[in-house]
């Protein structure tokens, strides 16, 4: 079994709001493992985002524990040192791409990050060269971020990650904002960041068709995880998942419809080329037993 | 669109201007400004037009461009002039206007005035902003400050701000476009009425883009904190400056230059002011 | 009667300078009145310079736009009114909010139009109810509010301006599936109500084919199809050819009859794909 490089026991975090005390994340255990790809899907307000600033230290859990890479966090003990020994081990890509690109150049603005490390130059060049390689923008390594797409510039701004080398990378809603290219393109961009570099992802999102094509899918409500599997697993629970304030592909709902008309159809058909399926082998199978009667 | 219009007026390209090491061009920037005022007679200014021209030649900037970036300055250098030839006491009176005599020597003066303005104004520009892009300048400007931390000048910090201020000015200009404009979708009117008119009617522009600025810039913080920032404190750069020879030959060149003009002072002092 | 008519326009940004680009290059298209018209197409494709062309914030460089009829430009000075009858909702219009309360901010439209208090009254009031707003969020201030509120009363200050054509750019973008839901059932309520025009555009086929009455497909500055979501559906690899999307009950059924099955293509939502594939497999439920 893979390691397991964040494990969350009894997670929580709350804020105070004239004097209410307002439950954000509540008891959430978790586990990732190295090299997966996890979905985290919730609608707005689930607490999804706070989970992933908390595994990246931006903020502080009011209870519960955090483990990163086998070492339990205790940020009152840490270190600054480790504190961002830590942050370099775990990038975040968030949901508005100007608002992260700090320089009027792509190349300097994927070179900041390791630049904060205090890295050689000769090496800090080789990081921008292959980061902006990875994401497919080192064409543009000389352009204004403000001459881009929205799509350009996440990727400029996963480039940036990618250049501190991390072994995780959470993207906070990073395809919230782009057009169907633009999301088509990040998602492509994580899928080989995962495949060929095995980096760790963590996808948060609100689009079923996003999490279909992760590993593992997590559907969190209220601050609390309500469902954890596969895709297949996760989205023929139809009824938990739209519950939970998100959709479920087209074609399993389709079959969850057919079956509940009486007809016996797979559950877990997610793409349309298994809906066909499902409904070639149902027609295939009634014909046969014709022919048997 | 607005965001289109480039900012500090800066023309890439690759000219011997536009290779120069920064630092290199922001000190001789200086002594161009020195080697204006140190040029007291014809001859001496000569030199320095001839030198002007000459870094306008090697910009490749269209000679143009730079005439019509002096036309705002138009009006300065009238009545730069004008004051110069009316209010200049000299001994070779020319002509007498109503009560006013105006002497040889005022008009001289305010030739030589006006011309200090433009060669000010056109040598600064082509040697620096027109030149140089604003994040070279502003990267310049660090590391020539840099000895400066010594006793606490926040160098680093400033030029931080500086580079993210160059940043987001395009995004900026493109939001407030995009506000005006809904606002106008919605009747706004920013065209008519008085000038305290006017100015209420950008409330509703001004508190969105406020907000909005706000936002981006928490996010902004956010994001350079888990890109591991924590100020210029063993931070290192991409992009090292290296003096290379065209550095050393450009500046022995306008040290030339600034003894050529002490010594034409000095030996040929035609029409000195 | 149609709602809204360009006839050879053509909108080209930054002319005469290095940035010149062509956003819409010589198009015909007809809005037809009373129904819900969806814009669809790529970033780019010029659907958004059709919504700015038809209530004025931008002029055309040439061609005409008409609205009910009449050219807009006719009097360039009386342009204002146009964006009375026209009402443009920008895409994620929460950052245009600005009032100290929500009801203010709602009734910034109704002021500029010049109507007496309680007209204003009536029209801020109608707004909030539409965008499902009820009256105890009228002191609230709109920046307290959640991103989905914030949005809905962004609507509402555009909707108060009762104009007799809306237009929506993206107005589910950045929302999750249940905030897109209310949003969308929201402006398919208005326009039954208040028997307006509305446009929507939108990058979303799925809420395309089951929010809009007619389809407009835009690529590379042109209109490119037009039609009831079921031509435009029917045309799948038409679209897929210009790299746009069809529902996947769409993908579905044609992959039926690339199989051989006799089934329709012309399917984009799921009652839909579940009468078919039922029909296909026979009334007689298996036992």
């Amino acid at each position: 079994m893979a390691e397991t490089i964040i494990r969350t026991e009894n997670l929580s975090f709350a804020y105070e709001e004239e004097g209410n005390r307002i439950p954000v994340i509540e008891n959430l255990n978790l586990e990732i493992e190295k090299g997966s790809f996890v979905a985290v899907l919730g609608h707005n307000g689930s607490g999804k985002s706070t989970l992933a600033k908390l595994i990246n230290l931006i903020l502080t859990p009011t209870g519960g524990t955090l483990s990163l890479f086998g070492e339990k966090v205790d940020e009152k003990e840490m270190s600054d040192d480790a504190l961002y020994a830590l942050r370099q081990r775990i990038g975040m890509v968030f949901q508005n791409p100007d608002n992260q690109l700090v320089a009027t150049v792509v190349e300097e603005d994927v070179a900041f990050g390791p630049e904060n490390l205090g890295i050689p130059p000769a090496e800090i060049r080789k990081r921008v060269d292959d980061a902006l390689d990875i994401v497919g923008m080192r064409a543009f390594a000389k352009h204004s971020p403000h001459q881009l797409s929205g799509g350009q510039k996440q990727r400029v701004a996963i480039a940036g990650i990618i250049a501190l080398r991390p072994d995780v990378i959470i993207f906070d809603e990073a395809t919230a904002m782009l057009d169907p290219r633009g999301r088509a393109d990040i998602l492509a961009t994580i899928e080989k960041l995962n495949r060929e570099f095995g980096t760790t992802v963590i996808h948060i999102t609100h689009y079923m068709e996003e999490a279909i094509r992760a590993g593992r899918v997590i559907v969190i409500d209220d601050g609390k995880i309500v469902l954890d599997g596969t895709p297949r697993e996760v989205f023929s629970a139809v009824d938990t998942v739209k519950a939970a304030g998100l959709d479920v592909p087209q074609v399993t709902e389709l079959m969850l419809e057919i079956r509940k008309d009486g007809f016996d159809f797979p559950a877990d058909a997610l793409t349309f080329s298994e809906g066909a399926d499902a409904v070639e082998a149902y027609i295939l199978k009634t014909r046969n037993k014709k022919e048997h009667s | 669109m607005l965001k289109d219009i480039t900012l500090g007026q800066f023309f890439p390209g690759n000219s011997i201007l536009h290779r120069l090491d920064p630092r290199i061009k922001l000190i001789l920037a200086v002594v161009y400004i020195v080697m204006i005022f140190l040029a007291k007679g014809v001859t001496a200014y000569a030199l320095v037009v001839l030198f002007t021209v000459f870094l306008v030649a090697v910009s490749k900037i269209p000679v143009r461009t730079i005439l019509k970036s002096l036309k705002p300055l138009l009006i300065v250098l009238i009545i730069t002039a004008l004051i110069n030839i009316f209010w200049n006491g000299g001994t070779t009176p020319l002509f007498t206007i109503w009560k006013i005599t105006v002497y040889k020597e005022g008009v001289i003066r305010a030739a030589a005035m006006a011309l200090r303005i433009i060669l000010l104004m056109a040598g600064t520009s082509v040697l620096l902003t027109y030149t140089t892009s604003p994040i070279a300048l502003t990267d310049a400007i660090e590391r020539l400050l840099s000895p400066l931390r010594a006793i606490k000048v926040p160098v680093h910090e400033f030029a931080m701000m500086m580079t993210i201020a160059l940043r987001f000015i395009p995004t900026l200009i493109e939001e407030t476009e995009k506000i005006m404009n809904a606002q106008k979708a919605r009747g706004a009117d920013f065209e008519s009425g008085n000038l305290i008119k006017k100015a209420k009617s950008l409330i509703p522009v001004l508190i969105p883009l406020f907000i909005s600025s706000f936002r981006r810039a928490e996010e902004l913080a956010t994001a350079m904190e888990c890109r591991c920032y924590r100020g210029g404190k063993g931070r290192t750069r991409m992009t090292v400056l290296h003096l290379k020879a065209h550095d050393f030959l450009f500046t022995l060149f306008v040290c030339f230059t600034v003894a050529g003009i002490v010594l034409l002072n000095i030996y040929l002092p035609v029409y000195t002011i | 009667m149609n709602a809204a008519e360009l006839r050879g326009v053509s909108y080209i940004y930054s002319e005469n300078t290095p940035f010149r680009k062509v956003a819409v290059n010589d198009i015909d298209i007809t809005f037809e009145e009373k129904i819900i018209t969806g814009i669809i197409g790529h970033t780019g494709s010029g659907k958004s310079t059709v919504s700015q062309l038809l209530n004025g914030l931008l002029k055309p460089t040439s061609g005409t736009v008409s609205v009910e009829g009449k050219d807009i430009w006719e009097e360039p000075k009386k342009i204002r009114q146009v964006r009375f009858t026209v009402g443009l909702v920008f895409q994620y219009p929460e950052y245009q909010l600005f009032e100290e309360t929500v009801y203010k901010d709602i009734a910034f439209g109704p002021k500029n139009m010049g109507l007496d208090e309680s007209e204003i009254d009536r029209r801020v009031r109608t707004a909030a109810e539409l965008v499902g707003l009820t009256p105890d969020f009228f002191e609230k201030s709109p920046f307290d509010l959640s991103g989905g509120q914030k949005r809905r009363v962004a609507i509402a200050g555009v909707m108060a301006m009762r104009p007799r054509i809306l237009i929506l750019d993206e107005p589910a973008a950045g929302l999750d599936p249940r905030g897109r839901d209310e949003i969308l059932s929201r402006i398919v309520e208005y326009q039954k109500k208040t028997d307006s025009t509305v446009l929507m555009i939108s990058h979303s086929m799925e809420d395309m084919a089951a929010y809009c009455d007619k389809i407009l497909v835009m690529n590379e500055a042109k209109p490119f199809l037009y039609g009831t979501p079921a031509e435009i559906f029917g045309q799948a690899e038409v679209l897929e050819r210009v790299g746009l999307s069809v529902p996947q009950v769409t993908k579905l059924m044609r992959e039926l009859r690339r199989r051989g099955y006799d089934v329709r293509t012309d399917i984009y939502t799921v009652e839909q794909a579940k009468a078919e594939v039922e029909r296909l497999v026979g009334g007689d439920a298996a036992c």
